[in-house]
């Protein structure tokens, strides 16, 4: 009996503890079908893939619901090595190759061709000798299916990523019995010309009758290479459905779609556009998993500006940049003055000061009280709540105490009072006190960059009002990094969206999901739309 | 069941039976020093005394001497006369013989049953007359101690002007000096006062009467067999320094304990003490036990382990009669004279390189001044002023390079403190050898180097802050100026972690990137907290040297900042975060286990060596342990 489906993952569904991370989800990949797989952040696209292949995390936390088929039969795949037998290959967003080895080598890495020799007779298969010119032809074979015209025996060491990826895909298409390949962001590190080339290839994979599973963030590469789209929203299946009948449009719309209501509204306002309160002009900005490549952009005093996309694109760079957490460079003009990057110092004398997304690593000093926590930047920085004796400067206490416990009282820090380690707190009082540590420098200027990341609903509303509060009434300029683009837009008055380390759009709040949508995955959608018109009138 | 019920149900129980302990033991301890007490002893008294006297063999030698005596009279009465060849003439050694074999036989046949059966005879009269002899005794060395005491006061200019000369004498020769003179008194030309002698006379008479009555009971006893007995029996009766407990338990040991009434009783009143002792311990368990989860929590588990050994210990020196104020004045001591270096590892902590284990460097550095002082010749407060000055000095300049090495090195601190300690410890076994110092107190008589141990004495620093304003309250010596000098230290740490930098300082070692993203220079945090540290060490060292009398080189100082990095773990510090109290608490209890251990582990076995092993065990035992809860252990 043949199946019609290759693999077929029937309504999976996982747990960990208590959060439901996929439910229900299925999905059903052609043989020699291109299939896409969508989501943002978080909606589980990872979690299903650990369960194709079975990873330990999966089985070391209770297993998962539902059932996987292979041609119409059911599977049970107990390891990443299982799967591998089974059929089902993976190339990596990071390279698995060794680097001091031949091309050759590493495609035939631990499926070498040997011949037999008389110590292999005496001492067995260990003992034999390579085949190197099979190896050589097969690998030529798998590399020219690739397109690449690379000599096979040169050494990995040294090449662009690109090729490296190439000789990835070559290796896993070289495995006999390949039945389904999944390519995890396999453009994200290419170049243009490169990612064109890849989806050619994976096309001509494709037409061998392999099945490709495809996961990107790019509804570009989705248009031009898949068949068939399965898109995934917060651990739900959301559609799946034939390219041909749907458009780039529909698919950003489903892939970000509108979560319920939003927690704060705001009154709508003109834009205040009186004054640039911050120029950012070429930044660079060098924060592991996070680079910004070059982002020019202002920000008007008086406003509340959004940034937001993916994870990794890039939007937690800038405000590290500018506040110099990570190695930055680009020019930066704070009311009208120069600011030098390097030390955070000098930021936060300007006076700015951000609320960083790294509430225990960067944000808090989680051994002491919430009192020391909240006073110590302006006392550094300012020389605020200190007693000076000659030129001995003492902690002055009582105005500590008086701060702290006004800050307690105005952002509503549940704690049992102000000499409570922070480490004991929840993360919704943690980030309260991160929130109170930049009111106390009494800023003009305030990054935050995930506010509400890892707290619950209460303190997210309350962190929310408390930014627009502060920016109603003090009239504070604020810059919001968030991945929550629900959040973004119920405050914000102009949000841009940040890919691969560069600024696609500034949209307003109001624009639509399919906007959001494309401008996520790296397409302005203005162009887009001329395109689209373009391709019409044509 | 929960636990929290069990523990209060055993806590009741105990506290229950810790109330019956105390009130037993305090109504026994009334009865001890009332006419029970009084009782008891007495007629173990009179036991002890009888039974002293009452040596059979004595008396048949006593009886043997009366018959030879008499058979010679008869000899010369009855036989000389007669005739050699008379049939009845027997020699005059027969009949000594003779005579004094039916003696003995009589005599023993006499006291065949023991000794004298009290219960038949009055020994009212006796008894009186051992009190009152034992008061007369009690009276005379009362003087003679007061006598020799004034003698001794009298003498003693004289013989300390004796042992100066002669140790100027030696010095001049070039020989070994060690530590100050050691001041003998010749108690050779004492002799005795009148009062003495009047108290003794006094005595002497009441002794006369406890004769008299004895002879009651002992018809045989002779004023000459008295004068043997005398110094038994005044034994028995008073020795210098005597209270119930030891009266008691040397009658218990001659074996009167039979002559006790009721036993029972007379052995509750003799440990009546020890049962309030054994009441409180209880009384105290049972509190540690209701009160765990709120002790565990203020304190951690560390620190309640410790704790309790520490209380168990005191109350063992109580139980074994031990001087539990003396040892607690050693305690006192030894925390003064090792906080400092123990104060030395909160700048370390606090500025993020951890334990300090690279103590050393600072101690060397206190050492180098220390014995500047010695070899300048600088006397008492002064000399100590500069040493600290120098050692300070030297310490800031080793400890600024010893923080670049762990400013370059970052996240190794432990293994490279503890080697760098290391290291600066065998360096300087060398320096010692060779660095240019010329005092005869430092520098061994013959060849080159420094001595092992220089001994400090009232020329240079010893027990300088010891000795400042000390007072005693009976046993207890408090030693004032070393505990001073530590609050003191330990206020200035204090104030300069409160300081802007002293925050900054302790961000660094908290969080560095949190420092960093407010734009504080991580390195140079670093550095201030390591010189600090570096130079609270310098100081730590020779605040340890003048209470201990010696100045040690070579290899000494390489466990000390183990030591010192055990005790501030014990008192709740964690590598991360450390704090005065941690120093405090961990500094005595450290020390107090320690200096209480050792005499109560030598009564529970005796041994020559044990009490040596048993340092090295405990102290070593305690870094072990302390080491393991360098994670912070389990504070809730």
């Amino acid at each position: 009996m043949s199946a019609d489906y290759v693999l077929e993952m029937k309504n999976i569904g996982k747990r960990y503890g208590e959060n439901t991370v996929l439910e229900g989800v299925t999905l059903q990949v052609r043989p020699g079908e291109i299939h896409a797989l969508l989501g943002e952040n978080g909606a589980g696209k990872s979690t299903l893939m650990n369960v194709l292949f079975g990873m330990p995390v999966i089985h070391t936390t209770g297993g998962f619901d539902g059932q996987v088929l292979l041609n119409g039969e059911e599977v049970h795949i107990s390891s990443p090595s299982d799967a591998m037998t089974k059929g089902i290959g993976m190339v990596h967003q990071e390279f698995m190759l060794l680097p001091g080895f031949t091309v050759t080598e590493n495609i035939k890495l631990n499926r070498e061709m040997t011949n037999r020799n008389l110590v292999s007779r005496l001492l067995g298969k260990n003992m034999e000798t390579l085949d190197m010119k099979a190896m050589s032809s097969a690998a030529r074979k798998a590399l020219d299916s690739v397109g690449m015209s690379i000599d096979e025996y040169t050494r990995v060491e040294g090449m662009p990523v690109g090729y490296m990826q190439f000789i990835e895909i070559a290796r896993e298409i070289d495995k006999t019995g390949v039945k389904v390949l999944v390519f995890d962001e396999p453009t994200a590190v290419l170049t243009e010309s490169e990612a064109e080339q890849l989806i050619r290839v994976m096309k001509a994979i494709a037409e061998t009758g392999i099945a490709i599973i495809f996961i990107t963030h790019r509804l570009d590469e989705v248009m031009e290479a898949a068949d068939a789209i399965t898109i995934l929203r917060d651990g739900h299946l959301v559609t799946s459905i034939q390219k041909k009948n749907t458009s780039i449009i529909q698919l950003a719309e489903l892939m970000i779609g509108r979560k319920g209501e939003a927690m704060v509204s705001v009154e709508s306002r003109p834009l205040p556009q009186d004054q640039v309160a911050l120029h950012v002009d070429d930044l660079y900005v060098n924060m592991p998993g996070e680079e910004v490549r070059g982002v020019s952009f202002d920000v008007f005093e008086g406003e509340i500006l959004g940034i937001g996309g993916l994870a990794g694109q890039g939007k937690l760079g800038i405000p590290n940049g500018i506040m110099s957490l990570y190695d930055s460079e680009g020019n930066v003009e704070f009311f009208g003055q120069p600011l030098k990057l390097g030390n955070a110092a000098d930021a936060l004398r300007a006076g700015m000061a951000m609320v960083s997304e790294d509430r225990k690593g960067v944000g808090l000093l989680l051994d002491q009280s919430i009192e020391d926590n909240i006073v110590f930047t302006a006392m550094q920085v300012k020389k605020e709540y200190l007693s000076f004796l000659g030129p001995i400067s003492l902690k002055n206490s009582r105005q500590i105490r008086e701060q702290a416990n006004r800050m307690i009282n105005e952002l509503d820090i549940r704690c049992f009072g102000p000499t409570q380690h922070t480490g004991t707190l929840s993360g919704g009082n943690q980030q309260k006190v991160c929130i109170a540590r930049a009111l106390t420098m009494d800023p003009k200027f305030l990054f935050v960059s995930e506010p509400t990341r890892g707290i619950d609903i209460g303190a997210k509303k309350l962190v929310l009002e408390t930014l627009v509060k502060l920016n109603r009434e003090q009239g504070m300029t604020i810059v919001m990094v968030s991945s929550e683009l629900q959040e973004l837009r119920s405050i914000c008055d102009r949000i841009m969206i940040v890919s691969e380390g560069e600024v696609v759009d500034t949209l307003s709040p109001d624009a639509s999901d399919a906007d959001f949508g494309l401008a996520m995955s790296g397409i302005k959608p203005s162009e887009h739309k001329k395109e689209a018109m373009n391709n019409d009138n044509q | 069941m929960t636990t929290s019920k069990v523990r209060r149900i055993i806590a009741f129980a105990l506290t229950a039976i810790a109330l019956i302990a105390i009130v037993c033991g305090i109504v026994t301890l009334i009865l001890r020093n009332g006419q029970t007490g009084e009782d008891a002893l007495q007629s173990m008294r009179l036991h002890s005394v009888i039974n002293a006297s009452g040596d059979v063999e004595t008396f048949v030698a006593i009886a043997e001497k009366q018959a030879t005596e008499a058979a010679k009279q008869e000899y010369n009465e009855k036989y000389k006369s007669l005739p050699r060849n008379d049939p009845n003439r027997i020699s005059m050694a027969e009949l000594t013989k003779m005579r004094k074999a039916e003696a003995a036989e009589a005599t023993r046949a006499m006291y065949a049953n023991s000794s004298v059966d009290l219960s038949a005879m009055d020994t009212t009269g006796l008894k009186a007359a051992l009190l009152d002899y034992a008061n007369k005794l009690k009276d005379y060395y009362d003087a003679k101690d007061e006598a020799e005491k004034a003698y001794r006061a009298t003498h003693e200019a004289e013989a300390r002007a004796k042992a100066e000369a002669e140790r100027q004498q030696k010095l001049e020769a070039g020989e070994e000096v060690i530590g100050d003179p050691v001041i003998v008194i010749d108690m050779s030309k004492f002799v005795a006062t009148d009062e003495m002698l009047e108290k003794q006379a006094i005595a002497d008479e009441a002794y006369l009467i406890v004769g008299t009555e004895l002879k009651k009971f002992y018809p045989l006893i002779d004023d000459e067999t008295l004068n043997t007995l005398k110094p038994t029996l005044s034994d028995i009766v008073f020795q210098p320094g005597d209270d119930f407990a030891l009266l008691y338990d040397r009658y218990v040991e001659k074996g009167s304990a039979v002559a006790l009434e009721n036993a029972f009783l007379a052995t509750l009143v003799r440990h009546a003490d020890d049962i309030i002792y054994a009441g409180l311990a209880l009384l105290i368990l049972a509190l540690m036990i209701l009160y765990y989860e709120t002790l565990s929590k203020k304190l951690g588990l560390p620190r309640i382990v410790l704790g309790s050994f520490f209380i168990l210990l005191c109350f063992l020196t109580l139980w074994f009669d031990l001087s539990l104020p003396a040892l607690l004045s050693n305690t006192l001591v030894r925390l003064g004279m090792n906080s400092i270096m123990v104060l030395a590892m909160v700048p370390g902590i606090q500025c993020g390189i951890s334990l300090n284990l690279g103590l050393p460097i600072g101690l060397v550095a206190g050492l180098v001044g220390g014995l500047c002082t010695i070899e300048w010749g600088i006397p008492g407060i002064a000399g100590f002023a500069v040493a600290i000055a120098i050692g300070v000095v030297i310490a800031a300049i080793a400890g600024w390079l010893y923080a670049q090495m762990l400013n370059r090195l970052k996240g190794e601190e432990m293994s490279v403190t503890t080697y760098v300690g290391f290291s600066i410890v065998s360096l300087m076994c060398i320096a010692w050898l060779v660095l240019p110092f010329n005092s005869l107190k430092l520098r061994w008589p013959m060849g080159t180097g420094l001595r092992n141990t220089v001994g400090l004495d009232s020329t240079n620093f010893k027990h300088i802050l010891d000795d400042f304003l000390s007072f005693s309250i009976g046993d207890l010596t408090i030693p004032t100026g070393a505990l001073l000098f530590m609050a003191l230290m330990c206020l200035l740490v204090w104030l300069f972690t409160r300081s802007k930098t002293g925050v900054a300082m302790a961000a660094v070692g908290n969080n560095p990137r949190f420092a960093e993203a407010t734009g504080i220079n991580v390195n140079k945090m670093r550095v201030i907290g390591t010189v600090l540290s570096t130079m609270l060490g310098a100081i730590g060292i020779l605040v340890y040297s003048q209470s201990y009398g010696f100045i040690q080189l070579y290899t000494a100082p390489r466990q000390m900042g183990f030591v010192a990095a055990s005790a501030i773990l014990i008192g709740g510090a964690t590598t991360t975060r450390g704090k005065i109290s941690n120093v405090l608490i961990g500094t005595f209890l450290f020390q107090g286990v320690l200096t209480l251990g050792m005499p109560v582990a030598n009564v529970l076995v005796p041994g020559s060596t044990f009490s040596e092993t048993l340092r090295i065990l405990i102290s070593n035992g305690i870094i072990l342990y302390a080491l393991t809860k360098s994670g912070g252990g389990s504070r809730g």
